[in-house]
């Protein structure tokens, strides 16, 4: 695909685990948008930030791993994930608890990437 | 860019939007968003001091009997408005 053609999405995500479909959602559609070969980055903000909590065992509940599904992000050329700076501090998350190559972003940083990409899609 | 926030004045969804929007910026209340069109909601009054242009659906309004009851400041667009607010703004981002 020419690069002409490409637009850039960013797909944030507000929703914690009880909203599960909406969080698997906006995990599901990154990773469509990426096999579609176009560039999509991942915003955890607010409440979204809970879906990063590491160590979830959901094998009772029967459903996949949400942080295995967002850790293996990369793989499948999601660019980046972003997380929401005050959100984490707010729910206790360290830099030690977030996927490898996380970035952090305050207010300024999340506008920016709101007016950096053509698409915005929020679950 | 345009926001849209369907959320009731308590829901956290009104906390995030307030964050990201700018003064360049409108915002479309519809559905339990309409009740921040309240004149008296001091949630709204948040609103109005970004300085976004503040627009609220009008059958959602109605539907809600806010209509009667708008604080200044919010304009009333009927669904071809809308899509003339999405037309105008290359972005926008759903708040729910």
């Amino acid at each position: 695909m020419s690069a002409a053609a490409r637009k850039s999405v960013l797909v944030v995500t507000r929703h914690a685990q009880p909203a599960r479909s909406l969080a698997r959602a906006a995990l599901d559609t990154a990773l469509a948008t990426a096999a579609f070969e176009q560039p999509v980055n991942l915003l955890f903000l607010g409440a979204g930030v809970l879906q990063l909590i590491p160590h979830q065992d959901s094998s009772a509940v029967g459903v996949r791993n949400l942080r295995k599904v967002i850790d293996s992000m990369p793989l499948y050329d999601v660019e980046h994930c972003y997380v929401d700076t005050d959100a984490a501090q707010r729910h206790g998350l360290t830099t030690a608890d977030l996927p490898s190559g996380a970035i952090l972003v305050d207010v300024a940083a999340q506008r920016a990437l709101f007016d950096a990409h053509h698409h915005i899609l929020g679950f | 860019m345009l926001h849209t926030l369907n959320c009731s004045p308590e829901h956290p969804a009104l906390q995030d939007c307030l964050k990201l929007l700018r003064a360049e910026d409108a915002l479309l209340l519809l559905g339990d968003g309409v009740y921040l069109a309240l004149a008296q909601c001091s949630n709204g009054q948040a609103l109005q001091a970004t300085g976004a242009a503040l627009y609220v659906l009008e059958a959602d309004a109605r539907a809600a009997g806010v209509h009667a009851r708008l604080a200044l400041g919010f304009n009333v667009v009927d669904d071809a408005g809308f899509v003339a607010l999405t037309e105008r703004h290359a972005r926008q981002m759903a708040w729910y």
